[in-house]
C-alpha cells in the first residue's frame, strides 16, 4: 500500500472516528491544550518582550539612585567622571485639585535631559519635559477631576496649566504611590508648590545612563559609598517593581494554566487508550487483509497527524481571537502597549500539541501494531503490557520535563506536580470514602440501594480521578469568586463603623494649630500625632551590621525610615505588655517604647539601647517598655514612642486620622482649599485601587480557569465513558430482572449526583482551607465559613455531574441486544 | 407457589416487527399469532437472523412491536407504561441467558437475592439460600461468579430465575456456553423444576435435542412461525425416567 493510499484510508478512518466519543474527547482536549498554550506563549512573549525591551525604558535609565533625602551633587559629578549622563527626578504623593474636586496623585518633577531611556508620550506631543508653568496629567487625573487639557490644576500652593494628556511614561517610581494617577511637572516649578517639607515622603532619584561597561563600573564603585537612605536600582535588581510585576504575572498565568494542561494531557492519555482499544479489532482485520505492522503504525499515526493538523489550525485561530481579550485585560495593569509576539510564539502551542500527542500517543499506537489476527477469534488484549508501561512512564516523564520547560523552573514543576498529585490522591481517597458512606446510608432506603453501593464500588478507580479533578476545579473557581468580591468586602466590613477613613499627612508644625481649629470648627474629632522620620543605626553600641543577624537585617524596620512619635498618654489600641509607661527623657538619656512585633523580630529586650539617625543627628534611647499595638485600629500607630521632650528639636511633621461620613464632602474639600500642601488619603480610594488590581488579576485568570473547567469537564466525560458499556449492560440486566428503566436512570443519577455532591463539598472545604491563611495572615480578620459556597458548590457539583452523566449516555440499544452482545 | 387462574399465559396477535434502514424498511416478521397455555414448554427454533431473539424480547416486553400486541397473564403490554411493564416482569417473568449474566461483584447468594430485592420481597435471603440449595449449590453461597464453573454459574442463574416463582420463564440458548454433559445436567434440572413448579417455559435454541424435549416446537422462518410436529413428549418422559 502506498503512502497516499494509507493517507486516504486514514482520512476515511478519521471521518468515521468522529462518531466515537473518545475521539471527540481527544480532539477537544488537544484543541484546548493547543489554544491555551498558544495563548500563554504569545502573552508570555509579549510580557517578556516588553520586559526585555522596556525594562530600561521602564526604569527611564540604566541605573537609578533613589533616596528619601536630597541626593548630594557628588553623585551626579561622579557619574559624569565615568562619562555617564544623569538627570534628577523628584517624586512624591500629594493631593491634586481642580474643578472643586481632589485626588491623591503621584507628582513627578523632572528636568532636561529626561528620560534617559524610553520615551514619554503625550497628546499633543510636546517633547519630553513640560514647560515651566505647565503640567502633564494622566487620563485618570483628567477623568476623576473632570478636567480637560488647557484647564488649571492645583498642586500645593501652585496652579499650573494642563498642557497635555500624559499617555505613557517610563520611570514610574517605586512603592504603592507609583500606582497613583500621575502628573509630571518641570523641576523648576516644584519649589513654588511648597510640597517639599520636612516629613513629606519624597523619592529623590538620580537617573544614570551610558555604555554598559561604564555603568557597571560606576555601579561597582558606588555600592560601598551608598548611605543608609540611598538605594540603587539597576536593570536586574529586585527593586525594579514593574519588572517584577510582569515576571510574576507571566509566571502566575502559566501556573494557573498548568492545571488545565495537565487535565488535557490526562484526557488525551485516557481517550487515546480507549481509542486504541476500540481499534484493535479493526487493526486485526487490516492485518488479516495483508497490511504490515509498520504500515498499521503509519496508518494510525497519519490519523493522529490529521487530527493534530485540524486542532492546531483551530486552536491557533481561537487563541488569536482570545489574545485581544487577554491583552486588553493586561494592558490595564501594565503601562504602555504590549509589543507583538513573533510567529514562533504563535506556533508554540501547535508544536506543544504535537509533542503531547506524540509522547502520549506512542504507547497506544504501538499497542495497536502488536495486535495479532487471533484477536479476531478470541477478543483478547495484545500481550506485551510491560513495554506499554515503560513507554507510558517515559511519556509521563516527558510531560514533566515539558512542564518544567514551560514554567521555566524544573523545581517548580516538580513541586507543583508533587503537590497536585498529593492533594489529588488525598482528595480521591477522602472523596471515595465519603461517596461510599453516603451510598451505604442511602442503600437502606432505596430499592436499588445495594446496587448503588456496588456501583460506587465498581467506579472507584475512575472516581479517584473524577473527584479530585472536579473538586480542585470547583475549589479554584470558588476561590477566584470569593477573592474577587468577598475578601475585600469582608476586610472593609470588619472595620468599626466610625473608624477613621481619612488620613492627613505632611502637616507642618505651623499648620498644626490652624488645622486643629479647622477640624474643631467642622465638628470632626481628630488628634494630631507628631512624626519624626529616623533610621535605626545600631543596637547596644554596635552598628546594624554587627548588632543584627542576617534574618533580622531583612526586617522592614531596618531597611527604611521609621516614623517616631512622642506622647505621654498611651494611645487607643496600645497596651504595655512589658516594662513601664510613659517613656522618659532626663539627664540619663531617653527611653523608648517599642512595638512588640518589632521587638520580637529584632530581638530587643528591656534595657537594650537603640541608636537612631535623623539626617545628620544621631541619638540613642533605652528600651523601657514593649507595647502591643492593634494595627487595624485605623489610628496612626507607631513602632517607637518617645517622651515628648526627647524629639522636639528634630524636624517634625504631624499626622492625623478621622472619620468622615460618606455624605460629608465639604470637610475634605474645605481642608484642601485651606491647606493645599497637605496630603489627604481617603481609605476608600486605596481600597478601590486594591480591589481593581485584584479584579484585573481575577479576570485574566478567569479565562484560564474557564478553559481549565472545560478541560476538566471533558476529562470527566471521558472517565464516565470508560465504564459506559458496563453501566449499560448492568442496566439491561437489571431491567430483565424486573427493574424499570426509571429505576436504572435513578441509579445512574444517584451515582452521579452523589459523586457531584461530594466533589462540591470537598471543593467548599478546600476553598475554606485556602482562604483561612489569607484571612488570618494577610487580612488579619477572623476566618469565617462561607455558607453560600457550602450551599452552591455541592449543588453545582451535583448538577454538573448529572448533566455530564446524561451527556455520556447515548440512546441505549435494545435491552436484549445488550445482553445478547456479551 | 401461586398459580394464576387464567390461561393462556402468552397471547400474541398480529405481531409485526420491522426496522427502518437506509435501504428502506426491513421486515423481520409480520402478523404472527401465538398462544401459549399455562404450564406449556415451547421451543422457538430457526436459523440465525430469523428474529428469534427479537421475538423473545417482544414476548417478554423488553422491546416494543412495530404493530400488534402481546398479552402476558391477561395484561396487554401495549397498555402498560415502563414501570408497569417492569412490575409485570418482576412479578411473572424470569430469564436464563446463554452467557449466564451474573453480576461479578455479587456472590452467588447476592445474585439470587437481587431480583427478590428489586421486587421488595421481605425474606429475600432465606428464599435465595433455599434455591441455591435446591440447585445443588449449598456449598457455594458465598462464592463469586469467577470462582464458579460454567455449569455452576448457570445453576446460580437457574436459581435466580426460579427464586421469584415466575409464571413464565424465558431461556435463551441456556446450554450454549456449556459442554455437552454439563449442558445435559443443566437441561435436566431446568425441565424438572419447570414441571415441579408448573412454570411456562419459552426456550430459544439451535439444539434440536433440546427443542425436542419441549411440548411444542415453533420454527421461525422467513417471517412466519410454523408449528413443528411434537415428538418431544415421549423423549422428555424417557429423559425424566433416566434422571434420578
Amino acid at each position: 500500500m502506498t503512502l497516499s493510499q494509507l493517507n486516504r484510508l486514514a482520512l476515511r478512518q478519521s471521518r468515521a472516528s468522529w462518531r466515537l466519543l473518545e475521539w471527540r474527547a481527544l480532539a477537544a482536549a488537544l484543541l484546548i491544550a493547543i489554544c491555551l498554550s498558544t495563548l500563554l506563549a504569545v502573552t508570555g512573549a509579549k510580557l517578556e518582550k516588553s520586559l526585555g525591551q522596556q525594562s530600561a525604558a521602564l526604569l527611564g535609565a540604566d541605573l537609578v539612585i533613589s533616596s528619601s533625602r536630597p541626593l548630594p551633587d557628588k553623585r551626579a559629578q561622579a557619574a559624569s567622571t565615568y562619562g555617564l549622563q544623569s538627570s534628577t527626578v523628584t517624586q512624591l504623593s500629594s493631593m491634586l485639585s481642580g474643578n472643586d474636586k481632589f485626588l491623591l496623585g503621584s507628582i513627578k518633577a523632572v528636568a532636561e535631559p529626561y528620560p534617559l531611556r524610553g520615551e514619554i508620550s503625550t497628546a499633543p506631543a510636546l517633547g519630553s519635559v513640560p514647560e515651566p508653568g505647565t503640567v502633564w496629567a494622566e487620563k485618570t487625573v483628567l477623568q476623576r477631576l473632570g478636567l480637560n487639557v488647557g484647564d488649571p490644576l492645583t498642586l500645593g500652593y501652585s496652579t499650573l496649566t494642563i498642557s497635555a494628556e500624559l499617555l505613557s511614561t517610563p520611570d514610574r517610581g517605586r512603592g504603592f504611590g507609583s500606582f497613583n494617577p500621575m502628573v509630571i511637572l518641570n523641576q523648576a516649578d516644584l519649589a513654588a508648590t511648597q510640597l517639599i517639607a520636612p516629613g513629606a515622603r519624597i523619592d529623590y532619584r538620580l537617573l544614570i545612563a551610558g555604555p554598559k561597561t561604564q555603568v557597571d563600573q560606576f555601579e561597582q564603585s558606588l555600592l560601598p559609598q551608598l548611605s543608609s537612605a540611598e538605594r540603587l536600582v539597576s536593570l536586574n535588581s529586585e527593586g525594579n517593581l514593574q519588572g517584577n510585576l510582569q515576571q510574576n504575572l507571566n509566571r502566575y498565568l502559566r501556573l494557573s494554566a498548568v492545571m488545565a494542561l495537565l487535565l488535557c494531557a490526562l484526557t488525551i492519555l485516557l481517550s487515546l487508550r480507549r481509542f486504541s482499544h476500540a481499534s484493535l479489532n479493526r487493526a486485526a482485520v487490516l492485518l488479516n487483509l495483508g497490511l504490515q505492522p509498520g504500515q498499521l503504525v503509519q496508518l494510525f499515526g497519519l490519523q493522529l497527524l490529521q487530527l493534530w493538523l485540524v486542532c492546531a489550525a483551530a486552536g491557533t485561530l481561537i487563541a488569536l481571537l482570545l489574545d485581544s481579550l487577554v491583552a486588553s485585560l493586561l494592558n490595564s495593569m501594565i503601562p504602555g502597549q504590549l509589543p507583538d509576539a513573533t510567529l514562533l510564539h504563535w506556533l508554540q502551542g501547535a508544536l506543544m500539541g504535537l509533542v503531547l500527542l506524540t509522547t502520549l500517543g506512542l504507547p497506544p499506537l504501538l499497542a495497536i501494531s502488536r495486535v495479532s489476527v487471533s484477536q479476531l477469534l478470541r477478543q483478547s488484549e495484545p500481550a506485551s503490557v510491560t513495554t506499554g508501561k515503560v513507554l507510558m512512564g517515559l511519556a509521563l516523564l516527558a510531560l514533566l520535563v515539558w512542564i518544567g520547560l514551560y514554567l521555566d523552573s524544573p523545581v517548580l514543576a516538580l513541586a507543583l506536580t508533587a503537590v497536585l498529585v498529593g492533594v489529588s490522591w488525598a482528595l480521591g481517597l477522602i472523596g471515595q470514602w465519603l461517596t461510599r458512606r453516603l451510598a451505604t446510608l442511602l442503600s437502606g432506603r432505596l430499592k436499588l440501594g445495594r446496587l448503588l453501593v456496588l456501583r460506587i464500588q465498581q467506579q472507584r478507580r475512575w472516581q479517584k480521578l473524577q473527584i479530585p479533578v472536579m473538586s480542585l476545579l470547583l475549589a479554584l473557581m470558588a476561590l477566584l469568586w470569593l477573592a474577587r468580591g468577598d475578601l475585600m468586602e469582608r476586610w472593609a466590613e470588619q472595620l468599626p463603623l466610625d473608624s477613621a477613613n481619612h488620613f492627613v499627612i505632611n502637616i507642618q508644625p505651623w499648620e498644626k494649630d490652624p488645622l486643629a481649629a479647622f477640624m474643631q470648627q467642622q465638628g470632626v474629632e481628630a488628634e494630631l500625632y507628631p512624626m519624626v522620620r529616623a533610621r535605626i543605626t545600631g543596637k547596644n553600641g554596635l552598628a546594624n551590621a554587627e548588632a543584627f543577624n542576617a534574618e533580622q537585617k531583612q526586617h522592614n524596620s531596618l531597611n527604611r525610615e521609621l516614623n517616631l512619635t512622642w506622647r505621654s498618654q498611651l494611645a487607643r489600641g496600645n497596651e504595655v505588655i512589658e516594662g513601664s509607661w510613659p517613656p522618659k527623657t532626663d539627664d540619663n538619656g531617653n527611653t523608648v517604647s517599642v512595638e512588640s512585633n518589632v521587638a520580637a523580630h529584632l530581638g530587643l529586650k528591656l534595657g537594650d539601647t537603640l541608636s537612631f539617625s535623623v539626617g545628620a543627628n544621631q541619638f540613642e534611647a533605652t528600651v523601657d517598655s514593649i507595647r502591643k499595638v492593634k494595627w487595624d485600629s485605623f489610628q496612626p500607630n507607631f513602632y517607637m514612642v518617645f517622651a515628648p521632650a526627647a524629639l522636639e528639636k528634630l524636624p517634625t511633621s504631624y499626622i492625623t486620622a478621622f472619620y468622615l461620613p460618606p455624605e460629608n464632602s465639604t470637610t475634605a474639600n474645605g481642608l484642601l482649599e485651606q491647606f493645599p500642601t497637605l496630603t489627604l488619603i481617603a481609605i476608600e480610594q486605596l481600597l478601590a485601587q486594591a480591589r481593581q488590581l485584584i479584579e484585573h488579576l481575577v479576570d485574566a485568570s478567569s479565562l484560564i480557569m474557564a478553559m481549565s473547567l472545560l478541560a476538566g469537564t471533558i476529562l470527566v466525560i471521558t472517565l464516565m465513558t470508560q465504564e459506559r458499556a458496563q453501566r449499560r449492560y448492568e442496566n439491561a440486566l437489571l431491567q430483565a430482572l424486573g427493574a424499570s428503566n426509571r429505576d436504572c436512570q435513578q441509579l445512574d443519577r444517584l451515582e452521579f449526583g452523589l459523586t457531584g455532591l461530594v466533589c462540591g463539598a470537598l471543593a467548599a472545604l478546600l476553598a475554606e482551607l485556602a482562604l483561612w491563611p489569607i484571612h488570618q495572615m494577610a487580612l488579619k480578620v477572623d476566618p469565617v465559613i462561607h455558607p453560600s459556597s457550602w450551599l452552591i458548590l455541592p449543588l453545582l457539583g451535583m448538577a454538573l455531574f448529572t448533566l455530564l452523566g446524561s451527556l455520556s449516555r447515548r440512546a441505549p440499544r435494545s435491552l436484549w441486544t445488550q445482553l445478547r452482545a456479551r | 407457589m401461586t398459580t394464576p387462574d387464567y390461561s393462556p399465559v402468552v397471547q400474541a396477535t398480529g405481531l409485526t416487527k420491522w426496522f427502518d434502514s437506509h435501504s428502506g424498511r426491513l421486515s423481520l416478521f409480520s402478523e404472527l399469532e401465538l398462544t401459549i397455555q399455562r404450564g406449556e414448554s415451547v421451543a422457538i427454533i430457526g436459523p440465525s437472523g430469523s428474529g428469534k431473539s427479537t421475538l423473545l424480547s417482544l414476548l417478554a416486553g423488553l422491546d416494543s412491536p412495530s404493530h400488534g400486541d402481546v398479552m402476558i397473564a391477561g395484561q396487554a403490554l401495549a397498555q402498560l407504561d415502563d414501570s408497569q411493564r417492569a412490575a409485570l416482569r418482576s412479578q411473572h417473568l424470569s430469564f436464563i441467558f446463554q452467557a449466564f449474566h451474573l453480576l461479578p461483584e455479587l456472590n452467588a447468594l447476592e445474585n439470587v437475592m437481587l431480583p427478590l430485592e428489586i421486587r421488595g420481597q421481605q425474606n429475600a435471603e432465606a428464599t435465595a439460600r433455599q434455591w441455591l440449595d435446591n440447585v445443588g449449590l449449598a456449598e457455594r453461597h458465598s462464592h463469586y461468579p469467577p470462582m464458579l464453573s460454567g455449569g455452576e454459574q448457570q445453576r446460580v442463574a437457574i436459581a435466580r430465575a426460579f427464586a421469584t416463582e415466575p409464571t413464565l420463564l424465558f431461556a435463551d440458548e441456556p446450554t450454549g456456553n456449556l459442554d455437552q454433559s454439563t449442558g445435559d445436567a443443566i437441561v435436566e434440572q431446568l425441565f424438572t423444576l419447570n414441571r415441579e413448579y408448573s412454570t411456562t417455559l419459552i426456550l430459544i435454541t439451535h439444539d434440536s435435542r433440546l427443542a425436542a424435549r419441549c411440548g411444542r416446537v415453533l420454527q421461525l422462518q422467513q417471517g412466519q412461525l410454523v408449528e413443528q410436529p411434537a415428538a418431544g413428549s415421549a423423549q422428555a418422559d424417557a429423559a425424566e425416567e433416566a434422571h434420578p
